[in-house]
């Protein structure tokens, strides 16, 4: 491998980048909630979410990263045309999706950086087709639409799953107790658990948001195999974890410090919910937003009068990011790839 | 201009919960009953400055729970699921902030006119008045027990054990009407001694005093509405 391949070098770089915006955000989001009722201190929470969200990532990532790399285009076509449409593709796709991430971090927008990705990915391969290069029905618009399925199923699964396990926290504990803060203080220990459990699963599928095109431009230029290396996964991780290190503990300590109403039985159902509909999806090959699910799973709890006040206009916002992040990065991607292209990368 | 953050965040799903303003308003019921009952007694003295010193630090207080009042109100947008009916909520909210107010009418009486009050009357006169403070606050402790009934998700023992404050409220309540009618009939006996105007002005201020149980008495009905509704 020829680290000084400056192609190389800017794939792992925006890669790394993607990561650390990853890791900075939503894998803060998920562990926010932990901090907020105090289960765990914000160091214990950074070194919690770096070692499970480490290993969720090598360990489970490659289901997803193989979809965002290889599902939706039909990149090993593009590659036996020409490799190197490929790479700078994938890595217009990074940039593209990076550049939206950004945006709508500063705004403060509900934007998922799967959505982003996903439609990078797409405006990639939407590029080469109108360049005949493959045709529009190689691109696989039924894991696509299956995968639009899952970012409307994913937050609704995490509602329903939050809604029946506060639900039986309520009745079997919360309503028969004289004494509720005694049970709280009970699942502040098991919200440790839950904790893990969420850096897992966002580990497992976020991980492919940022990796999933550097392997593709890899694989591309011939440095990887056509198994997914496990040292990628680890680049990804890393990023995320860097990510979560460097500015995410600020994110964490806001979120922390606002969320008051989100008690250990109210964050331990959430978290549970959200966790186990992520590790589901990333068993299903399907990217989603882990953030978006655990806002369903709030309003779960929310439902299931868990919480003194929800405001359900996030889901328009939501809705609104979806129908606006995927044609917006797919368009910049596909500008990007062209722009790059065009000065002779 | 705004700080930027770098932050996309879960914050905007929770929303202000309106449950901690809500006892704060109450609380101002409260503090503006005893400062009224503080005014009674300066009355009773003769030091109508004194008087005239509550009076004015109640319209403050009733204007602090207004303000409160406002933003409770502005804050429940129909986008914000509460875990009971917010119909209710604002049901209850209304009647609370009368106990503010017509504590500010009865103070603001009391400044007009001093009257030299018999003995068996200024006796009733206290009588209800620390009634109407009683019942300010066990109506306050209802609203306090919102909190561990959010806390328990209104679990049933929870939920019995707020709704038995409501007829204790409801009792002081009735308390106040029997010394009420009690004291008025007293005065148009009176009226000798304390003249048309004397008459007048006590009566008024007695009719007007009683209203503030009523008005605990039915806010906290509709609270109980509010979390049977739910």
């Amino acid at each position: 491998m020829d680290v000084f391949n400056p192609l190389i070098v800017l794939l792992v770089l925006a890669g790394l980048y993607m990561a650390w915006n990853i890791g900075a955000n939503d894998l803060a989001n998920a562990m926010g909630t932990s901090v907020g009722s105090g289960a765990l201190s914000l160091k214990q929470v950074i070194i919690v979410a770096g070692v499970f969200e480490f290993l969720g990532a090598v360990m489970f990532g490659k289901r997803v990263t193989s979809t965002i790399a290889k599902g939706i285009i039909p990149v090993d076509s593009i590659k036996m045309i020409d490799p190197h449409i490929v790479v700078i593709g994938m890595l217009a796709a990074i940039l593209a999706a990076g550049f939206w991430i950004t945006l709508a971090t500063l705004y403060n927008l509900p934007v998922s950086t799967t959505h982003s990705i996903v439609g990078a990915v797409l405006g990639f391969g939407l590029v080469t087709a109108y360049q005949g290069l493959i045709a529009f029905s190689s691109i696989d618009w039924g894991l696509l639409g299956k995968i639009v399925a899952s970012w409307l199923i994913s937050p609704v699964l995490g509602a329903v799953l939050a809604y029946i396990i506060f639900s039986i926290i309520r009745i079997l504990f919360l309503q028969k107790t004289d004494h509720p803060y005694n049970i709280e203080k009970k699942f502040v220990k098991l919200q440790i658990l839950t904790a893990c459990y969420i850096a897992f699963a966002h580990g497992s599928n976020d991980v492919a948001n940022a990796v999933g095109p550097l392997y593709a431009g890899l694989d591309a230029l011939g440095v990887v195999n056509t198994v997914v290396p496990t040292w990628v996964m680890v680049v990804g991780g890393l990023g995320m974890v860097i990510g979560l290190a460097t500015w995410g503990y600020r994110v964490i300590e806001t979120i922390g410090t606002r969320i008051t109403e989100l008690t250990p039985t109210r964050g331990f159902s959430a978290e549970f919910a959200t966790a186990t509909v992520v590790v589901l999806h990333s068993f299903s090959s399907l990217p989603i937003s882990t953030t978006h699910t655990l806002v369903g799973s709030v309003i779960g709890v929310g439902l299931a009068g868990g919480l003194a006040a929800v405001d359900l206009s996030v889901i328009w916002k939501i809705v609104a990011s979806w129908v606006v992040t995927v044609p917006a990065a797919a368009l910049t991607s596909a500008v990007l790839f062209v722009g790059l292209m065009g000065i002779g990368l | 201009m705004k700080k930027l953050e770098y932050i996309r965040s879960v914050l905007n799903v929770f929303a202000k919960s309106p449950f901690k303003p809500l006892a704060i308003h109450a609380s101002k019921g409260t503090e503006a009953v005893l400062k009224l009952s503080e005014a009674m007694d300066a009355y009773f003295e003769g030091d109508m400055d004194r008087v005239m010193v509550l009076s004015e630090e109640i319209d403050m207080i009733e204007h602090e729970a207004d303000v409160i009042k406002q933003a409770i109100r502005s804050q429940l947008s129909s986008s914000i699921m509460l875990p009971v009916n917010a119909e209710d909520l604002l049901n209850f909210l209304k009647p609370q902030d009368s106990i503010a107010d017509v504590t500010q009418d009865v103070a603001y009486w009391l400044t007009l006119q001093h009257n030299e009050i018999p003995d068996d009357i200024k006796e009733g006169m206290l009588d209800i008045m620390s009634k109407t403070v009683e019942t300010a606050k066990t109506y306050e402790e209802l609203v306090g027990t919102l909190s561990d009934l959010l806390e328990t998700s209104f679990s049933k023992k929870e939920v019995e054990e707020a709704l038995s404050i409501v007829p204790r409220v409801e009792e002081l309540e009735h308390e106040v009407d029997v010394i009420e009618k009690r004291l008025v009939r007293l005065l148009f006996k009176e009226q000798d001694q304390l003249g048309g105007t004397g008459v007048y002005h006590l009566t008024e201020l007695i009719f007007t005093l009683g209203k503030i149980a009523d008005k605990a008495e039915n806010a906290s009905d509709r609270l109980r509405t509010m979390i049977l509704r739910r």
